[in-house]
């Protein structure tokens, strides 16, 4: 039965085991006895959780996908069955560009020996047979831009730190994923612990500096558990000894602010302060943590950095675009068919990536929102644009740390920057008055026009206050919250004029401007939708009541045959 | 160390290393206002109200925190700084929650200090309190009586029980220290201002003009100055004797008074034009406004009624039975004048009902008490005389839509006409100004202010009635001090300013409960309202005796500790306020949803104030920089941030009360809990 199989491997990230991968080993682990099992990470297939790959006795790797948590399914795969296997969508297979994810899902988070077996530290070595500015001099060669969002040329920045004469030099790596829907560097945790520690005592011996931190947020718990046990493994086989210095590698868990992410205030909560930005200058690199000269860099940027050192600068630097160069990871969120991470050439455009990679209806997209809250919305018509730090700004929107939400056809823009603003105005660090009080005053009205008691007037509100809150704020929280509505009133102005003044959502998504109507034609009378309605909306005799109607959708929800749906306002019936 | 050259506002400027854009400003006479520098802390950087521009990148930057960089080229006062700084301001205005002035301030047409007076008077200092009293209230004898007291309309004290009887503490302080007290006046000028019209809003311009140290002299066509106060307002309500101790005090401030003088008679526009600096208009509303109906001459007018029995030393003919038309408080002293004069049947129609009167309540009570029939829904159709009588025809009306005034409009009932017989019939519909000639009116009849707040020509200001149309005494008197402040700006060569009032409000009482106040006083007294003495209702009926005592000052200092002391503990010295003044900023400019009102007063002395907070960090760093004690933290984020002590527990035993964090606040956030 068992014959064929050299072993399995079961995607046990975070996303994996949110999919069910927890009950799919266990149901694998009590069938296939002696067949080793393997715990690995995220290949960024995340609609195709839980994911199995069968190694077989010959080499072959067959995937299985959605795997459920039973004995049947286990017993399934152990015969390969030919049902249920997975193949790299075509459009994936053909855009994509693996380079710093490549062992992610490949190996053993956790085991040092399996990292090593894939030329881990092998980058670290040749590092260290370098003279620090060499090093320097290898990272800006290749043209590498932080990862985190800003696009600030790193070897510029390792240079800073570099020249910097003191007793003490700090580095640390912002692990404070915040943006909604992100999840790049929390998989790369996850995934390849070793990769960023490696990068970092890269810098570290790059840049002189004596101290490390980790800067991550506690709601990563399996990353911070890989990222400890990479650490002690990194303390035993004594990497960390860079230059005769024993460095210590210190994790540091955030308590969930988003503006943590940005780096003085991410500074301050490090010092046990709260987390506030400060102004700029003095920069981290003249005076950081505790004053000491520091530089902080992203995960995926130092993810990166391995990969410059195996392969060189310049040919690290022959991906991607002038100004931006490598790979970079999206993840994709939002209304197309394959959500996941993906890691792209940069350079790539956005139809591809959305398109092709994602799998997304191109009838039925109107945007992609680039840079999680602080972003901006593209409009499909912009969707050739090539995805670099440089493109993406000149449209209003940002590359941001990676996040990428699809927004189809049936979202209404007016709402989703609502939503965002939702977000910022709650996430606010409380200390900029535009910041603080103006987002919130933009998310009000974005709540009243939504709400249909908008005013004309109030768009030019918004769009002076954004612009406002944006020039009068101190970090790129303030600075970058209105993003979402400056883009959106830029391309999709005609949505905020139909809301303000035909009190119209064509995406039948505002509640306060939709009726909910019952095809009678489709209707087959089995009353769940009058059971399901929790204000008694629905008559007898299968008439919605608009007047007493919440539009909570639980008809809509619930009803077999699609009959009874969202309508225009005054459209459906009112008693 | 080399000085660093750069440009401010176009000016070549230089900055010791290290120096602020901010205090290189300061040194250079450019004002950039600031809410969150405080010198011995580090940088808050966080209100954003100092911003200034680089006009190379267009970038704006906090001047509090941004060193200039060499040639740098700043722009720190255009219309597009400024507008940042505005927008700064609202946004902190818009959650900001407090009372900056009580109420009962905000609603006196003349803005007094009542919160000020009243506790004066509550501490028993009535002398004090009638220096408050007079900085806007030049008639106190007089006002004490006749006001209507918007204050008390809009005192918190509504939201349980009734309001605390404000205008007796004038009364009170008037009728004691009036005869004694004299503000220190400035030397005068030399300026010399002619006033027309001796009743409330010129005594007032008077007064004002002579504090600012310019001269008057009232031209006055009655026989003895006072207006509506002499001529007007009955002796039960103001006895005239306390009118001449009133007037009285104008002569020792040496205001200059012409009686039977009447312009367009015995005296010319153009003349005082050429014998002052500048003439003020203050004939108020003389001319009663007409019944339009037929027969109306055979009315008397009611503003005539009440000028002839003032004039005979409140004597006239018992008058038979009366009917006077009209609801107003001219209406209301026509009726009790008619009762006094002995009168067995007054009669009061007016064609809506007693929610529409205009009259005062209280003026309506007290002529019920005195005997006055009031008919509601009734309206003249015409007036004959039928022997020694006189024939009113009536219509009864109903009530219909809202006009412009937001009453329901009367509307006749076909068919319901009937006829009164009276012998004396008043008409007492309204009055208009007689306006002097030569001046424009508009179209109610009044003068026309053809600039700023009072200028109707070139060196000609008016105020009071004339300009407004019937109003009150201290309505006139608060236009005569803006009138005076136009009158002395131009004398400057100045345009003239509205004294710009930012006032940020907790809401109308009657969207508050009483677990909404904020009582700073442990002491507020829970007692009802003190009560006025009247004299015997036979002495009110038959006498011209004024019909209220004034209250004794034991029970003004009783009344006083009902007075919670709304106002802002900090709005003398509020930076907020000065600011929002300065740059043109309003609480209404952005509307929004407030910050709750969080008032701490577990501390005996100290109180915090999260509604008023603006979250500039002041007081969290001079407690950790300078203090070294850490007893305050910035809590929550975004828009529900606020600062507050550990646990929320209140400020510890280790707290010094050192009061630095009191004295950096620049709002009233946190403050000491007794008000000076």
């Amino acid at each position: 039965m068992n014959v064929g199989i050299q072993k399995i491997r079961v995607g046990t990230a975070s996303c994996g085991i949110a999919a069910g991968a927890g009950a799919v080993l266990e149901s694998l682990r009590t069938v296939a006895r002696g067949i080793p099992m393997e715990e690995t990470g995220c290949i960024g297939h995340c609609y195709a959780e839980p994911l199995v790959e069968v190694i077989t006795t010959d080499g072959r790797s067959i995937f299985y996908s959605q795997v459920r948590g039973d004995e049947q399914s286990a017993e399934a795969i152990l015969n390969l069955s030919e049902v249920g296997r997975f193949e790299v969508p075509a459009g994936r297979k053909a855009k994509e560009l693996v380079k710093v994810m490549a062992l992610a899902g490949r190996i053993n988070p956790v085991s040092y020996e399996d990292y090593v077996a894939h030329d881990g530290y092998v980058a670290l070595r040749r590092a260290l047979s370098m003279r620090p500015e060499e090093v320097v001099a290898e990272v800006k060669l290749s043209g590498l831009r932080g990862r985190g969002g800003g696009g600030f040329p790193t070897g510029n920045k390792w240079g800073f730190l570099a020249a910097k004469q003191a007793d003490q030099k700090i580095l640390i790596c912002n692990a404070d994923e915040g943006d909604p829907g992100a999840f790049m560097d929390r998989s790369l945790m996850e995934s390849v612990p070793h990769q960023m520690l490696e990068g970092m005592l890269i810098a570290a011996h790059a840049t002189g500096a004596t101290r490390l931190f980790i800067y991550c947020r506690a709601e990563y718990p399996m990353a911070i558990r890989h990222l400890r046990i990479a650490i002690e493994q990194i303390y035993e086989h004594k990497l960390n000894v860079i230059d005769g210095r024993e460095l210590e590698i210190i994790i540091k868990e955030g308590a969930g602010a988003f503006v943590c992410g940005e780096e003085t205030a991410l500074i301050h909560s490090l010092e046990g302060k709260r987390g506030m930005p400060r102004f700029r200058p003095p920069f981290p690199t003249d005076s950081g943590w505790k004053g000491y000269p520091t530089m902080i860099n992203n995960v995926e940027t130092f993810g990166n950095i391995p990969l410059i050192l195996r392969e060189g600068g310049e040919k690290f630097a022959s991906v991607g675009t002038a100004g931006s160069k490598g790979t970079k990871l999206f993840a994709l969120a939002g209304d197309l068919k394959y959500p996941g991470l993906v890691e792209v050439p940069m350079g790539i455009t956005l139809a591809e990536i959305v398109f092709d990679i994602g799998g997304a209806d191109p009838n039925e997209v109107k945007a992609v929102q680039t840079g999680g809250p602080s972003g901006g919305c593209i409009p499909v018509e912009k969707f050739d644009t090539p995805v670099d730090y440089d493109s993406l700004r000149s449209l209003g929107a940002i590359m941001g740390s990676g996040g990428m939400i699809v927004i189809g056809r049936k979202r209404c823009m007016v709402e989703t920057a609502r939503y965002f603003l939702d977000f910022t105005h709650r996430e606010s660090c409380g200390k900029c008055t535009f910041c603080r009080v103006g987002t919130k005053r933009m998310f009000e009205t974005l709540c009243r026009i939504t709400e249909g008691k908008g005013q004309l007037s109030d768009l030019d509100f918004l769009e002076d206050l954004g612009k406002k809150v944006r020039a009068g704020s101190l970090c790129g929280l303030g600075q970058t919250a209105p993003n979402p509505v400056l883009a959106t009133l830029r391309y999709f102005r005609n949505e905020y004029l139909e809301h303000v003044e035909q009190h119209r959502c064509r995406a039948l998504s505002c509640s306060a401007l939709v009726d909910v109507k019952l095809d009678q034609s489709r209707c087959i009378k089995c009353k769940l939708c009058i059971k399901g309605c929790p204000v008694g909306a629905i008559s007898d005799d299968f008439v919605v009541d608009n007047s007493l109607c919440t539009r909570c959708n639980s008809c809509i929800e619930v009803c077999p045959k699609k009959a009874i749906g969202r309508v225009e306002k005054g459209e459906g019936s009112t008693r | 160390m080399n000085k660093i050259e750069f440009t401010l506002d176009g000016k070549p400027v230089s900055a010791a290393p290290g120096q602020t854009i901010l205090e290189v400003a300061a040194a250079n006479g450019i004002f950039i206002p600031t809410l969150c520098r405080e010198q011995r802390i580090s940088k808050s950087t966080s209100c954003f109200v100092c911003v200034v521009r680089d006009r190379k990148t267009g970038r704006f930057l906090p001047s509090c925190s941004s060193c200039p960089a060499p040639g740098q080229d700043v722009d720190a006062s255009s219309e597009e700084v400024q507008d940042m700084r505005r927008t700064a301001l609202n946004l902190l205005l818009s959650e900001h929650t407090g009372d900056c002035e009580a109420p009962c301030t905000m609603a006196c047409p003349a803005h007094a200090s009542v919160e000020e007076y009243v506790r004066a008077g509550k501490n028993g200092d009535f002398l004090e309190s009638l220096k408050i009293i007079k900085e806007r209230i030049p008639l106190p004898m007089s006002i004490g009586r006749v006001c209507p007291r918007f204050c008390e309309k809009d005192c918190r004290r509504n939201v349980y029980g009734k309001p605390v009887a404000i205008n007796d503490f004038k009364r009170l302080a008037a009728d004691l220290y009036y005869d004694e007290y004299l503000e220190t006046l400035p030397p005068e000028t030399g300026r010399r201002v002619a006033i027309v019209g001796g009743g409330p809003a010129g005594l007032a311009t008077a007064y004002f003009l002579r504090r600012n140290g310019v001269a008057a002299t009232i031209f006055e066509a009655m026989p003895q100055a006072g207006g509506m106060l002499r001529y007007g307002i009955p002796a039960y309500r103001l006895p005239k004797a306390i009118l001449d101790r009133e007037l009285a005090h104008f002569d020792r401030l040496g205001v200059r008074f012409e009686y039977n003088r009447r312009l367009g008679e015995n005296l010319s526009l153009d003349e005082l034009k050429r014998d002052f600096d500048a003439v003020a208009i203050t004939v108020g509303c003389w001319q009663a406004s007409g019944m339009r109906c037929e027969g109306e001459e055979l009315a008397t007018q009611g503003i005539d009624f009440l000028r002839a029995v003032a004039l005979a030393g409140n004597k006239g003919a018992n008058p038979g039975k009366v009917v006077v038309i009209g609801g107003g408080n001219t209406a209301m002293d026509c009726v009790r004048t008619a009762v006094r004069l002995g009168s067995p049947d007054v009669n009061c129609f007016y064609r809506r009902t007693e929610a529409e009167m205009p009259a005062e309540k209280i003026e309506i009570h007290e002529a019920r008490e005195e005997g006055v029939q009031f008919h509601f829904l009734v309206a003249p159709v015409s007036l004959r005389r039928d022997g020694d009588h006189l024939v009113l025809s009536c219509r009864r009306m109903e009530l219909g839509e809202p006009d412009a005034s937001g009453r329901r409009k009367p509307v006749p009932v076909p068919g319901s006409d009937f006829e009164v017989v009276a012998d004396t019939v008043i008409a007492a519909i309204g009055q208009t100004t007689l306006a002097p000639a030569g001046l424009e009116t508009d179209r109610r009849g009044n003068l026309r202010i053809a600039a700023g707040a009072s200028r109707v020509a070139d060196g000609v200001y008016a105020a009071g009635d004339c300009v407004s149309g019937a109003a009150t005494v201290v309505e006139a008197v608060a236009a005569a001090r803006v009138m005076t402040l136009e009158i002395i700006s131009g004398f400057n060569g100045e345009e003239y300013r509205p004294e710009p009032q930012v006032n940020v409000s907790r809401g109308h009482w009657q969207s508050l409960k009483k677990e909404n106040l904020v009582f700073l006083r442990t002491d507020v007294s829970e007692a009802d309202r003190e009560k006025q003495e009247f004299i015997p209702l036979e002495e009110r009926r038959t006498t011209f005796h004024e019909v209220c005592h004034t209250m004794t000052p034991e029970q003004i200092r009783r009344e006083g500790t009902r007075c919670i002391e709304c106002s802002c503990t900090a709005k003398g010295d509020c930076k907020l306020r000065q600011h929002a003044e300065r740059c043109g900023a309003s609480p209404d400019a952005i509307p929004g949803e407030k910050l709750p009102v969080v008032y701490d007063t577990r501390h005996p002395v100290i109180i915090q104030d999260r509604g008023k907070c603006i979250k500039c960090g002041i007081c969290v760093k001079v407690c950790s920089e300078v203090v070294n004690l850490s007893l305050l933290s910035p809590k929550r984020r975004g828009f529900f941030t606020y600062v507050g002590t550990a646990f929320d527990r209140g400020f510890p035993e280790s707290c010094a009360e050192c009061g630095e964090c009191i004295n950096a606040c620049p709002v009233g956030a946190l403050d000491w809990r007794l008000k000076k």
